[in-house]
């Protein structure tokens, strides 16, 4: 399964990621005009500090036994037989914040208004997730476990 | 190979699921005394709140059981078990034997010993029969009186005020939702759903549902009376264990699991709302009559009758509620009984936030978050993983806490935190 990993020694927690994929979630996806738009568009990835100048860029693991889905009443978060990633059905969604309550990750966030939750969802419409793109030193890729390890040489 | 499942709920489902992944051509019977399974029991307040349309309470599609290829014997129910000749009683007088059995009959809604219990217009409010039935005489409905301050009690509040009903819950204990939440978030609790306009009255229960055929008030123990055409009660759920009754498995409260869910009878299972487990906050074993468990718990029981090895690590307290835009979660033990629970906690009355984590030892026991509920999940891996929080308990309540602050802990670990994601984040560390 192909998902975004971060390389925590690259990783500056400069929150460009964060930016690029609030601007790819928004209804414009330009810099200029997401700021203005209301609601604001929500991050599904954080740059979080482990500690002074380490820093990890997470969000949501697609976790092989996902907590979330086992969680979902509404059957709304659901793991992709084909790609075994895990995608969040809007229409089904009711915004009871189970899930939320069960991402060991905190990777999991609330459109308060709406009543839904989103997620990092690879960006569906681009080859290459935004926050991958945005990233200056390369911290984070996206791939499988293999090939990330190879590219921290490990 | 033939597996039988009683229940089609949660449980139930996710054991089919299970079963299937690794099984595909084995029989499978699924008994449910309900007509119509396959919905979200959890979803139905929301229904009767008229905030989902009904297409949104069936979280699995009508053609489960025949894509599943499931014998499904629906609006039948398991009597009896006869564990010996591995057969089970259904109550058309049939019989149904099985290699491998699940009990999964979930729990049902306790009913107040008080007269005029049976008079029409009460209601418990556990099944789609119950909401449809609710709403079938809603026309007719004022007032409503709530009889307990739990979660379904307040869900059922919630969703006849959103109906434009006047409602008033009534609650023996002193505050609602005393077996979830600890003092302080449930009085931020109420003080939200009084001021939208449903009235709470703590300390006092009802006495007697008066009326002649139908509903028109209660009587309450404080010698007051309330009229009201519809009464809901919510005072909790009790399992479903008369099934187990003289079948030679043990049952406590629930029916007795161990750490692969089998009871102890050879090839019988339990799980969900009936099965008590393991609860790793308490470290002894209870009920956790919550969906997620139930899930689980459905899951790992399916693996296990189709012969892998998967170990449940136990169940965990954990629910999560919104009122009128207030959102409340809390997990694990929120009000501890006794003084070896420390408690750390952060207040921000502006932003209407509270928050507490209850530590044994430098572990957390328990956490309530009001208001601020994103990163609680984090805090429930700490818990189901005992990780000593120690070093970093200073920072755990702020604002800026998060999953990065805990991947030390994680490092540090030696039998928690075993998902391989743990590890695949914590690679270039």
């Amino acid at each position: 399964m192909k998902k975004i990993y971060c390389n925590i020694k690259k990783c500056l927690g400069c929150g460009s990621c964060e930016i690029a994929c609030a601007v790819e979630h928004s209804k414009s996806k330009e810099l200029n005009n997401t700021i203005s738009e209301s609601p604001l568009p929500i991050k599904r990835r954080r740059a979080e500090f482990v500690e002074e100048n380490v820093a990890i860029s997470t969000g949501c693991q697609h976790c092989d036994n996902a907590a979330c889905v086992t969680a979902c009443m509404s059957g709304a978060m659901y793991k992709e037989a084909k790609t075994g990633l895990t995608q969040h059905d809007r229409d089904k969604c009711v915004g009871c914040w189970m899930c939320i309550m069960s991402c060991p990750f905190g990777a999991i966030a609330r459109e308060k208004q709406e009543k839904q939750v989103v997620k990092c969802d690879l960006c569906p419409d681009r080859d290459k997730p935004a926050c991958v793109e945005a990233c200056p030193t390369r911290a984070l890729s996206l791939g499988t476990f293999k090939e990330f390890k190879k590219l921290c040489n490990m | 190979m033939q597996y039988v499942i009683i229940g089609s709920s949660a449980a139930g489902i996710s054991a089919v699921e299970a079963i299937r992944a690794k099984n595909k051509d084995s029989k499978i019977i699924v008994i449910s005394d309900e007509k119509k399974p396959l919905y979200s029991r959890c979803l139905i307040s929301y229904l009767l709140a008229g905030t989902i349309d009904e297409k949104k309470i069936w979280y699995r599609k009508d053609s489960f059981f025949k894509n599943n290829k499931v014998n499904a014997l629906l609006g039948i129910k398991a009597i009896e078990i006869n564990a010996k000749k591995k057969e089970i009683l259904l109550d058309n007088k049939e019989k149904v034997k099985f290699d491998r059995l699940l009990i999964a009959t979930g729990a049902s809604p306790k009913l107040e010993n008080i007269p005029g219990i049976d008079k029409l217009g009460v209601f418990p409010l556990r099944t789609i029969e119950h909401t449809i039935e609710i709403q079938a005489m809603l026309d007719k409905v004022k007032s409503v009186a709530v009889l307990g301050g739990g979660l379904i009690g307040l869900r059922a509040a919630y969703a006849l005020k959103n109906r434009g009903k006047d409602v008033s819950v009534f609650v023996k204990s002193g505050s609602i939702l005393s077996q979830i939440v600890d003092k302080d978030a449930a009085s931020l609790m109420q003080k939200r759903i009084e001021e939208k306009g449903i009235k709470i009255f703590t300390g006092v229960a009802a006495k007697e549902i008066t009326g002649d055929k139908s509903v028109k008030g209660v009587a309450l123990d404080n010698g007051s009376k309330h009229g009201c055409e519809l009464v809901i009660i919510g005072k909790g759920v009790s399992p479903n264990i008369e099934i187990a009754r003289d079948s030679g498995i043990k049952t406590n409260w629930g029916i007795l699991t161990n750490d692969s869910l089998k009871t102890n009878v050879k090839d019988i299972f339990a799980a969900g709302d009936v099965s008590e487990t393991n609860d790793i906050a308490l470290e002894e074993s209870s009920i956790n009559a919550i969906w997620p468990a139930a899930c689980e718990q459905g899951r790992i029981a399916g693996l296990n009758m189709a012969g892998e090895k998967e170990t449940y690590e136990g169940s965990l307290a954990m629910n999560s509620i919104e009122f009128f835009g207030l959102p409340v979660i809390s997990v694990g033990i929120t009000r501890p009984k006794s003084d070896v629970y420390k408690e750390i906690v952060k207040k921000d009355a502006a932003r209407n936030i509270y928050k507490k984590v209850v530590l044994k030892d430098g572990i957390i026991a328990g956490v309530v978050f009001v208001n601020s509920i994103e990163n609680i999940g984090v805090i429930g891996a700490l818990i189901r993983n005992k990780a000593d929080i120690t070093g970093i308990k200073d920072i755990i309540l702020e604002d800026y806490f998060d999953y990065g602050k805990i991947i030390p802990l994680i490092k540090k670990s030696k039998k928690g935190f075993r998902e391989p994601e743990f590890k695949e984040t914590l690679l270039t560390l």
